[in-house]
């Protein structure tokens, strides 16, 4: 284990003894990272990579002109719309039967190449206008075509594409205007029907009814003050008929019962005066008193049954009471009155009923024309818009027919590849000694890191404090001293074995022979 | 190189180590005769009488030994260096080191042998090499004889004189102390009182002698118990590449801190000069 406090200095030394040490060790890792990297290297597929770009210009001169008037398809995240196009199933057919030339694959290994040949296929964008399309292949020829025909598909099928876009987007706009177009004859038609079927409730008549209403109003209030008061007087005039006597013939008659029986007692006040009761002459007015009474009884009773029938007097000597007929008539005019206001009221009534159905009718057939008003002049404004629009759309479907709204233009054409991409020889080679050197370096770091055991003499004073601590080198004998000259020779010729065998290779594949 | 400097070389590897300058002998310490001390210490003069052929460079290098003559090879100036420190450490004195290893295998007889050369390299020094790993001896392959009696023979001999298991090493100011043939001994014999008359004896007959006991790993923890009480100081040693800081912290548990002379972190891949 490393002390912690120790220099790169220290640490150095420390990597370099350890070498030292563990030199065998050292060198076998560097002898098989390098046979390991050599071996990579050697089955390391080849890789020839082709690419074109593409200048996808969408400024043309024409579209400055058409500003506002035609729309240009939106060419942004190309690269993405790019590998939707490319990776599309025509494409890879077309491109399965120029690269590949099978006759009939069958679906599995058509789905396996096609899967190939998207991991092979790399689409990226270099600025905003220039898109890249890059092939890797093991047969530089087939890179080429197969990269050539993505090319040109790609623009075909962008073409191809766009003006199929412009061409529905017209299509949806003209289906659109013929929509609006139907819909703006409805409401002219149902606008004409309703003018023509309310005419008498024109606008403007609303205060002509509300007059009349008002004229109404005031009749029938008047009419019922009138009924009211006709009503009053009935019954004043009833309560006064029945409280008048219809004759006055049994009153006289009565009174003068009442006047003898007066005479007749003077007289017998007089005659007792006189006399005693028991006198002949008193007993006499007495008797007559008392047939005067009973005569009064007599005539009130009859007088009473004859109210109760009805019978008028049939007393030759009875006259009629002239105040009771004034009243009989009177009360007769107002019971007329009476029905000719009632009659009044009902008819004025009815008006009125018919003056509110009218009104309301009015209103009703005022709100629909409204609408109607509102939906015409809403459905005109979209129609006009959509005319509009649609020649917009007409025009930007002749740019795109005409190719005039997007081009394509060939920035840097396919090149047959000459050369190997991807990793190559040499770069196996190198990084295989470079890791030779570094792997068992490191190994030997991560030893003297996590290893107890100790390797660095100055680490026990620190730990322990004690006064002497000696760090002695080992002695070598001359026989060991032969050996290790021995076995340092041989390491030395491993390593330039390992070495010379990876130049070789390298040499030789320089010269294409490998 | 020159042909002049070739001639030198070789005359210098002729005469080598034999060519000792005697330094003034310390004397008799008194009161201190024990078993085997024959009642006066050997010197560095008398040393040299009992020196056998000594060995050549290709004989020290094959038996993975430091020279002085190479002195630019960084291995022979770390073990120059860790010498001087050692005796700064021990102010002067002569010391016991025990030389253990954290785990097996980690080269502890390499440094004790080296170590032991280090101190023969100073004309005022010697070094006595004592092996003490029973389980795995090392030091009886420096001899030409391997089977010489050693230690364990000593412990088990009463008649065997400390002389007798000195064995020159065919470096000048060098011996070796192997384990001896009788393996079957165990390291018990380590606590006996015979084995701490033997390192008071050897101490003190050459005042400027350094005893290195080449010890177990530390896996024998008995074993570097009973050794390290016999040490004044212990060395460590760890392996580039195989010790770990959890190991070192266990090994230094076990030894008393006093003794604790460092750590030797051993076989540091170098890559060495190919003519």
């Amino acid at each position: 284990m490393l002390p912690e406090t120790m220099s790169p200095d220290q640490v150095a030394k420390a990597l370099i003894a350890e070498s030292f040490h563990s030199r065998r060790l050292v060198v076998g890792i560097f002898v098989i990272v390098n046979a390991v990297a050599l071996t990579a290297g050697l089955l390391w597929p080849k890789v020839y990579t082709a690419s074109t770009s593409i200048l996808v210009d969408e400024r043309t001169i024409i579209q400055p002109l058409m500003a506002g008037a035609a729309v240009a398809t939106d060419a942004l995240d190309r690269s993405k719309n790019a590998r939707e196009v490319i990776f599309g199933r025509k494409i890879m057919d077309f491109a399965l039967e120029s690269g590949w030339g099978k006759t009939n694959p069958s679906a599995e290994e058509r789905e396996l190449l096609i899967e190939g040949i998207k991991k092979r296929t790399v689409i990226s964008t270099v600025g905003k206008n220039i898109l890249r399309i890059e092939y890797h292949d093991d047969d530089p020829d087939r890179a080429f075509r197969v990269t050539d025909k993505f090319a040109e598909l790609f623009m075909q099928e962008s073409i191809a594409a766009k003006a199929a876009e412009s061409k529905a987007a017209f299509d949806f706009i003209e289906k659109q205007t013929q929509e609006y177009q139907d819909k703006l004859t409805t409401t002219e038609q149902e606008l004409k029907e309703l003018r023509s079927s309310t005419l008498e409730v024109r606008s403007g008549s609303e205060g002509e009814v509300t007059t009349r209403l008002n004229d109404l109003y005031r009749r029938i209030d008047a009419a019922t003050q009138e009924l009211r008061e006709a009503e009053v007087k009935e019954a004043s005039l009833e309560r006064q008929v029945s409280g008048e006597a219809e004759s006055t013939a049994a009153i006289s008659r009565e009174s003068q019962y009442r006047a003898r029986i007066g005479e007749l007692q003077s007289r017998l006040d007089t005659l007792r005066l006189s006399y005693h009761d028991t006198h002949p002459d008193i007993v006499q007015v007495k008797q007559q008193i008392q047939d005067l009474t009973e005569g009064i009884n007599a005539e009130r009773v009859r007088r009473e049954q004859t109210k109760r029938s009805g019978q008028s007097e049939s007393d030759e000597s009875v006259v009629n009471n002239p105040v009771y007929q004034q009243l009989r008539r009177e009360r007769s005019q107002n019971q007329a009155n009476i029905e000719a206001l009632t009659a009044r009221i009902t008819e004025l009534q009815r008006q009125l009923q018919d003056e509110v159905g009218r009104g309301k009718r009015m209103h009703s057939g005022d709100a629909r024309l409204a609408e109607l008003t509102r939906d015409y002049q809403i459905t005109r404004d979209i129609y006009q818009d959509l005319l509009r629009r649609r020649e917009n759309a007409r025009v930007s479907m002749n740019m795109d027919s005409d190719r005039q709204g997007l081009t394509f233009k060939i920035q840097e054409p396919v090149t047959l590849p000459q050369s190997l991409g991807g990793p190559r020889f040499l770069h196996f080679v190198v990084g295989g000694m470079l890791l030779g050197v570094l792997i068992p370096l490191g190994l030997l770091y991560a030893r003297l890191q996590l290893d107890p055991r100790i390797r660095i003499g100055s680490a026990i004073t620190v730990t322990h404090k004690l006064p002497i601590v000696t760090v002695v080198p080992h002695l070598w004998s001359p026989t060991e001293l032969k050996s290790l000259r021995l076995e340092l020779v041989l390491l030395t010729l491993v390593m330039v074995a390992t070495i010379a065998a990876s130049a070789a290779l390298s040499a030789m594949r320089v010269i294409k022979v490998l | 190189m020159s042909k002049i400097e070739k001639a030198l070389s070789k005359a210098r590897e002729e005469r080598g180590n034999l060519r000792l300058v005697p330094i003034a002998s310390a004397g008799p310490v008194p009161g201190t005769a024990l078993v085997g001390d024959r009642g006066h210490p050997e010197t560095i003069a008398h040393m040299a009488k009992n020196e056998v052929r000594l060995l050549g460079a290709g004989d020290l290098a094959q038996r993975g030994i430091i020279q002085s003559q190479q002195g630019e090879d960084p291995v022979v100036q770390v073990f120059r260096d860790l010498r001087t420190k050692i005796i700064q450490q021990s102010q002067g004195q002569n010391a016991v080191l025990l030389v253990t290893s954290v785990s097996k295998g980690c080269g502890s007889s390499f440094i004790a042998r080296n170590l032991g050369a280090a101190f023969a390299f100073d004309l005022g020094k010697t070094a006595v090499l004592i092996d003490c790993n029973l389980k795995s001896p090392s030091v009886h392959k420096l001899l030409a004889n391997p089977s010489v009696p050693g230690l364990t023979d000593y412990f088990e001999n009463p008649d065997l004189d400390i002389k007798e298991i000195i064995h020159p090493l065919g470096i000048a100011r060098y011996r070796v102390i192997t384990a001896g043939k009788r393996r079957e001994i165990l390291e018990e014999h380590f606590t006996s009182a015979k084995m701490k008359r033997l390192m008071e004896t050897m101490r003190r007959r050459y005042q400027e002698r350094f005893i290195i006991m080449d010890g177990p790993p530390m896996s024998k923890i008995a074993d570097i118990r009973i050794l390290s009480e016999l040490a004044d100081y212990v060395l460590i040693v760890a392996r580039y590449g195989r010790s770990t800081n959890a190991q070192i912290a266990r090994c230094l548990d076990v030894i008393s801190e006093k003794k604790q002379l460092g750590i030797v972190f051993n076989e540091e891949p170098r890559l060495p000069r190919i003519r």
